[in-house]
């Protein structure tokens, strides 16, 4: 295989050893330390968390895009085709690999709409046919059920020796105790309160059930049903999460340095830096969001319809319109940000410490990286983690009017957009929207209780009010 | 004997908290009668906020109230449920708070807020409410009630909110008064007013008043007994005359022996003056003056003059003591002269030069010369720095030390220097007490040998204890490395204690000027003479 | 302030250049006159004389920003920049690419667009007030807790669900309501309530859950403590000191959004086919006609800075402490 690496691949990558180099740098400044053994100490972060941890696994496998090789060409040097396939794909082959012919039920073995067949006795009749895949090792329907709990069951089997060679594991490297296991972890009461470390497990647990579950159903039936052309809904959902993903970080990303950069230049060196600073982001603000991104949008199309021979695959097309999206997003949404650090640092100017600061001499720059960076951090923490929900939802807005990503790339706000219409068929065509309403509100509220809990340990403010 | 307005009998309360419940205060009694004056005393986190708190019972959320009874009227409190406590709350007990900036309502007018109180508990309205709105504040002392009282909170200075904080707390006639701290946040003279106002109104009401402070000269005017109080408990309670005389606990002579005053600095042996030395550094009709909102199309709007023409000469190894109120442009001057605020005129020459005229380069090698101590302990550390960065920062800058090792070893030295352990360099400063930072604040400023320390109120924000050891350590730094301070305060005991000369300032001038002991004795000045009268003292009643 | 007001205007006038500015250099840096008439008169139709008429039409045969064929003042004012601009500052919209009248157009639209927002802005502060002052009153308790989880839960719906799930359920299963469309007059309400409701739904969460911190930060300050001290019950101590109090936040923030109410929400109309401006706009993204966007986005801008003067003016109204 050979590897591809996309442009928005490469800025993921970079914000993963960014986040990496971020988790180090915290485990040794005590003032950041703490506020975040704070936020692990409440079961519902730690859950949050899991579930985070989940989906950013998911973008990452992903993310890492090659060319799959040819079999079977006689040549000595492998042949690569031009598709660019991900590592996620690989291992989800065995779901996505059974395509339809059209709409079917979560585990349905017939398909949607009917079809014109032959009868036994060789008349034409319109019938519901049975799925090309889904079902197809069955005789008849009644075996549905049976078949159905017998694969349930050994997904469960399956979980519990997971688990149980997990657990080992962990006692053998005395990351646990068998004691603590039993007392704590199977006691059936800690479910109403549990602690951080218990909620995490829980979650942990949960979602491997989930993925063992998936793993020997899904290549039997489509658990959530197949979309207009065929395609397995579920692998859909599970695609656009790194869409999702990508989409709330890559532009937080890019807006970070703007709003910091001006923030504090516009806070700390007032005069005629501010006001251009403020002329700047007054004049942006005012356009309306929506209008910029769509402007921007559009003539970026316009851009791509005339130069439509300069991208080597619908993949790398797909994908630059999604890093431009990311960047507009980005430039549009500093301002917010780049206020509230403009306001922190002309509060900050008049403390003492930065006062005292002068009084020694202190050349500016050292005193806005000592002093004044350090002391913004919690802010842009916690803007980082509540902005991250709202750029996933306007995905799905944006996409819905056409100016959000490509259609060729796997998102919730594509399936949205698609299972509109489907709502008004008969009967209803539900999953689709089922399916992307799950997985995004998972993700959203996930962040979302994640990033209260970052605000309530990082704000000083709200550490007053207890 | 009648019974007593108050008693409190063996109160108990503590404050859960991640580690457990930690008792804050521990069976504490004492009692009111009618008509009597009795003074809470006691240092930061001596549970004397919460005594008064639990009367009242509004403590906050994670206390509890663990064993004891108040008796109010022979009637227990704490067996009253929470709509009769609302009654018993403004009709007979009436409270008055520390900060009068924060404890009025912004939006609401200066009269509303009075009359709330009243037709919450006399059931008035109408024009007879207004009548009351105005008798109150009448007897307040505040002239044109009726205008003011349509007025606005942030309209009035800091002792006019208070008047109408005590207006509030009188508004239904209450039987006790509780005042917790209600001169702290004020002005010497302006609080000399508001203990006058209180004494007058507890008199005609025949009220019981139990009032808070931790100004031991502030309760020698107004008490008729006093309550000591040390970490939750009671360690001593006496009639004025007695306690003021011959305080027997220990912990009582220690708060006695903390106070600064001229008797303790002629104790301790410094010098009543010194001998005149060279000029360090003079100041000439220095000016700073805030323009008031410019801009185009702006109304001309006469500037705000903090500072408005000031001489001052400081000679080498003195301290002379500025003097002065709130907003009479003290912490602006001593700002100025540091060129911490561009001054808008005047000149301040050090070592043959106008530091208000040379070049920023020129200016930064000065710097080491002049350092500067805050008076927050709290806000004057960045938090998210180890101590031994914030002592190597000056350093740093200013080249002193020859390596990395060599700041190290002058960090740890001035560490001992000023009392603390150099293990203590590798922490960060929410580990520290006030007292303790403000050490920290001092090594800091030391750290690149100054030769003039301007110390703005440094203790101020300090229990008395902790503010004697303070002083005690600037002093011993004077006599070792030969400092010359500024000190900007407005406590006229710590001029006493340990200023050599004083300047007095009022409204962005000096208006006297001279060797301490004559000014403290014979001042000449008009507004001298009022700052001084108004002082508490602790020898006599005023 | 009256003086406030002037300097605030003028204030504007750089900021609404600058607008135009970005706008036009999101247009025209990326693709030419030439290209834009390319697409709009699709790639088979296009010959020079097709795109000059297409140019000189819509005024775009002039250079950009810089005449530089021109002496004096000329250099500025004969560019399409310069044109453009002082025809927006007089409010002369012009044509849309499709020769519609684009002010013409904007007065018809603008109508439809407020009666959704204004009701969904008044109808959604109503109950979200309301839940949040009773959430403070109960802080600390179960319900207090279950709420929040309660509003954290239903912020994190996109808002394309309620709307597809609203329309989904109150017009295709119980059939109350039409799913789309618009009328004139009395009529047109059927059409109205659907999206109002959705509007108001959609908003619960994150509002209730702001105004409640609003409340929660008023309730633990001095003034509080003060009013306790005098014996008021906790609902006095609410509404007559921390609603009041609160108000300041709130209705400038109200303020600041209420110009804006006249653009309308553009996925709202979107989805359930409302005439408005809103809907105007996203015709005019889809159909690449820049003289609506460019009209639109000064429009926008003009009602931003409307609305931060109006906010000022509503912080003097609400707060004594400040005057202009």
């Amino acid at each position: 295989m050979e590897l591809v690496i996309l442009k928005t691949d490469a800025l993921f990558f970079i914000l993963i050893a960014s986040l990496l180099a971020y988790i180090f740098y915290a485990s040794k400044k005590e003032h950041l330390a703490r506020p975040w053994r704070s936020v692990l100490k409440k079961p519902m972060a730690a859950s949050a968390l899991t579930i985070l941890a989940f989906y950013l696994t998911v973008a990452i496998l992903d993310s890492i895009h090659f060319h799959p090789e040819i079999e079977g060409t006689s040549s000595d040097t492998p042949v690569y085709s031009s598709q660019v396939v991900s590592l996620l794909d690989e291992v989800l082959k065995p779901i996505n690999k059974n395509t339809e012919t059209t709409y079917s039920a979560p585990f349905a073995i017939y398909s949607y709409s009917k079809e014109s067949q032959e009868s036994d006795t060789g008349q034409i009749i319109r019938d519901y046919p049975r799925l090309r895949h889904a079902g197809s090792h069955l005789s008849n329907i009644s075996e549905v059920r049976s078949d159905l709990i017998m694969r349930s069951l050994s997904a469960l089997g399956y979980w519990i020796f997971a688990m149980a060679i997990l657990c080992l594991i962990l006692i053998s490297l005395r990351v646990v105790k068998l004691k603590l296991i039993v007392a704590d972890w199977l006691n059936l009461s800690t479910f109403f309160r549990p602690s951080p470390a218990q909620a995490a497990v829980i979650t942990f647990a949960a979602v491997c059930l989930s993925v063992s579950l998936v793993a020997t159903v899904g290549p039997y039936y489509h658990i959530l049903g197949t979309d207009k052309v065929g395609n397995d809904v579920l692998f859909q959902g599970i695609k656009g999460i790194r869409t999702g993903l990508l989409i709330g970080t890559l532009t937080t990303l890019i807006m970070l340095p703007f709003a910091i950069v001006l923030g504090v230049a516009a806070g700390y060196f007032r005069g005629w830096v501010d006001d251009a600073i403020q002329y700047l982001y007054t004049t942006l603000s005012s356009i309306p969001g929506v209008l910029l991104i769509a402007a921007a949008a559009l003539m970026l199309e316009v851009f791509m319809t005339n130069n439509a021979g300069d991208f080597e695959s619908v993949t790398a097309r797909a994908d630059l319109r999604f890093l431009c999206l990311c960047l507009i997003l980005g430039v549009t949404a500093w301002t917010g940000l780049c206020r509230y650090l403009r306001a922190e640092t002309l509060k900050l100017k008049e403390s003492n410490y930065i006062e005292a600061s002068r009084a020694f001499g202190v050349l500016s720059w050292s005193t806005i990286s000592q002093h004044v960076l350090p002391n913004l951090m919690h802010i842009v923490m916690i803007s980082i983690v509540l902005d991250f929900s709202g750029l996933v939802l306007a995905e799905a807005a944006l996409t819905y009017i056409d100016i959000g990503v490509d259609p060729s790339m796997e998102s919730w706000g594509n399936m949205i957009n698609g299972a509109r219409l489907e709502l008004a068929r008969e009967p209803v065509v539900w999953w689709s929207l089922f399916t992307a309403f799950l997985f995004m509100f998972v993700l959203v509220l996930a962040a979302n209780v994640f990033g209260d809990s970052v605000r309530d340990a990082f704000d000083p403010r709200i550490r007053e009010l207890d | 004997m009648s019974t007593p307005l108050l008693e409190v009998t063996d109160l108990s309360v503590s404050f859960g908290s991640d580690n457990g419940q930690e008792t804050v205060l521990n069976r504490v009694s004492f009692s009111i009668s009618r008509g009597e004056t009795v003074v809470l005393v006691g240092e930061s986190g001596s549970g004397k906020s919460l005594s008064a708190m639990s009367i009242v019972r509004l403590l906050p959320h994670a206390a509890r109230i663990d064993s004891g009874s108040i008796l109010l009227n022979g009637q227990d409190l704490f067996k009253l449920s929470e709509r009769q406590m609302r009654n018993v709350r403004g009709a007979s007990v009436g409270m008055v708070f520390q900060e009068p900036q924060s404890s009025l309502n912004p939006v609401m007018t200066v009269g509303a807020q009075i009359a709330e109180s009243v037709r919450r508990h006399q059931g008035i309205r109408g024009k007879r409410l207004t009548e009351r709105v105005c008798e109150l504040m009448d007897a307040v002392g505040i002239n044109e009630p009726y205008e003011k009282s349509c007025q606005y909170p942030h309209e009035f200075s800091g002792g006019m909110k208070q008047r109408v904080m005590i207006a509030i707390a009188l508004a239904a006639n209450p039987e006790l008064l509780i005042a917790d701290e209600p001169t702290t946040a004020l002005d010497v003279t302006i609080q000399a007013q508001v203990l006058e106002l209180l004494k007058a109104v507890q008199a005609k009401q025949n009220m019981g008043m139990l009032f808070i402070t931790h100004d031991l000269a502030v309760a020698r005017q107004i008490a008729d007994r006093i309550v000591v109080l040390k970490e939750g408990q009671v360690v001593e309670t006496g009639t004025n005359e007695v306690f003021y005389k011959a305080p027997s606990h220990p912990y009582s002579k220690a708060l006695f022996d903390a106070i600064p005053s001229w008797d303790k600095r002629l104790r301790e042996g410094l010098a009543p003056s010194l001998d005149v030395r060279a000029t360090l550094l003079t100041v000439e009709k220095l000016r700073v003056w805030f323009p008031v909102r410019s801009g185009l199309f702006e109304k001309k709007i006469p500037p705000n003059k903090a500072v408005d023409g000031v001489d001052l000469e400081i000679y080498e190894g003195e301290t002379l003591a500025l003097v002065g109120e709130s907003g009479s442009g003290k912490t602006t001057l001593s700002k100025a002269v540091l060129q911490l605020l561009r001054p808008t005129g005047g000149s301040v020459h050090y070592a043959d030069k106008d530091l208000c005229q040379i070049d920023s380069r020129r200016l930064r090698s000065i710097r080491s010369d002049l350092q500067i101590v805050f008076q927050d302990p709290y806000s004057s550390m960045n938090p998210r720095m180890l101590i031994s960065d914030i002592i190597k920062e000056g350093m740093n800058a200013q080249n002193v030390g020859d390596s990395i090792k060599d700041r190290d070893d002058r960090a740890a030295h001035l560490m001992e220097q000023v009392g603390l352990e150099v293990g203590h360099l590798k922490r960060y400063p929410h580990e520290f007490s006030g007292g303790q930072r403000q050490r920290i604040c001092i090594a800091r400023a030391l750290a690149v040998e100054p030769k003039v320390l301007i110390c703005d109120e440094p203790t101020s924000a300090l229990d008395v204890s902790v503010q004697a050891q303070i002083l005690r350590l600037l002093r011993e730094l004077q006599d070792n490395l030969g400092l010359t301070y500024l000190f900007v305060t407005h406590n006229i005991g710590v001029v006493a204690y340990m200023a050599h000369r004083v300047a007095v300032m009022y409204r962005g001038q000096i208006v006297e000027n001279g060797n301490v002991q004559q000014v403290l004795q014979s001042p000449e000045h008009e507004y001298t003479r009022t700052l001084l009268h108004a002082v508490p003292r602790l020898d006599h009643n005023s | 302030m009256s003086s406030y007001l002037t300097r605030r205007i003028l204030y504007a006038f750089p900021i609404l250049i600058g607008v135009n500015f970005i706008t036009f250099v999101l247009f025209f840096v990326v693709n030419s006159p030439d290209d834009m008439a390319r697409v709009h008169l699709g790639n088979r139709y296009v010959t020079e004389d097709a795109i000059s008429n297409w140019k000189s039409e819509r005024g775009y045969d002039k250079p950009l920003f810089i005449a530089l064929n021109s002496t004096g003042k000329k250099i500025f004012t004969e560019t399409i920049f310069f044109d453009k601009t002082v025809r927006l500052f007089t409010f002369d919209f012009g044509q849309s690419d499709s020769g519609r009248d684009i002010s013409y157009d904007i007065s018809e639209r603008m109508w439809p667009s407020l009666f959704i927002s204004l009701p969904v802005l008044c109808l959604g502060l109503l109950f979200t007030l309301s839940l949040a002052l009773l959430i403070a009153f109960f802080r600390g308790t179960y319900i207090d807790s279950s709420a929040v989880i309660l509003c954290v839960s239903m912020m994190s719906i996109s808002g394309l669900f309620y709307i597809i799930g609203g329309q989904y359920l109150l017009s295709k299963l119980l059939q109350i309501v039409p799913i789309s469309g618009f009328d004139d007059g009395i009529a047109s309400i059927k059409f109205l309530l659907l999206p109002i409701l959705i509007g108001v739904i959609g908003g619960l969460g994150h509002g209730t859950r702001w105004y409640r911190t609003i409340f929660l930060e008023e309730i633990h300050r001095d003034y509080v403590r003060t009013a306790r001290a005098k014996g008021l019950s906790e609902k006095g101590v609410l509404y007559q000191h921390v609603l009041r109090n609160a108000l300041i936040p709130i209705v400038t923030g109200v303020v600041a959004l209420l110009p804006s109410l006249f653009l309308g929400s553009l996925i709202t109309e979107a989805f359930f086919g409302i005439p408005g401006l809103g809907s105007y706009t996203i015709d005019a993204i889809q159909s690449q006609d820049f003289a609506i966007v460019r009209a639109m986005v000064f429009l926008g801008s003009v009602l931003y800075i409307l609305g931060l003067i109006l906010t000022d003016v509503a912080y003097t109204l609400v707060d004594p402490r400040i005057r202009l």
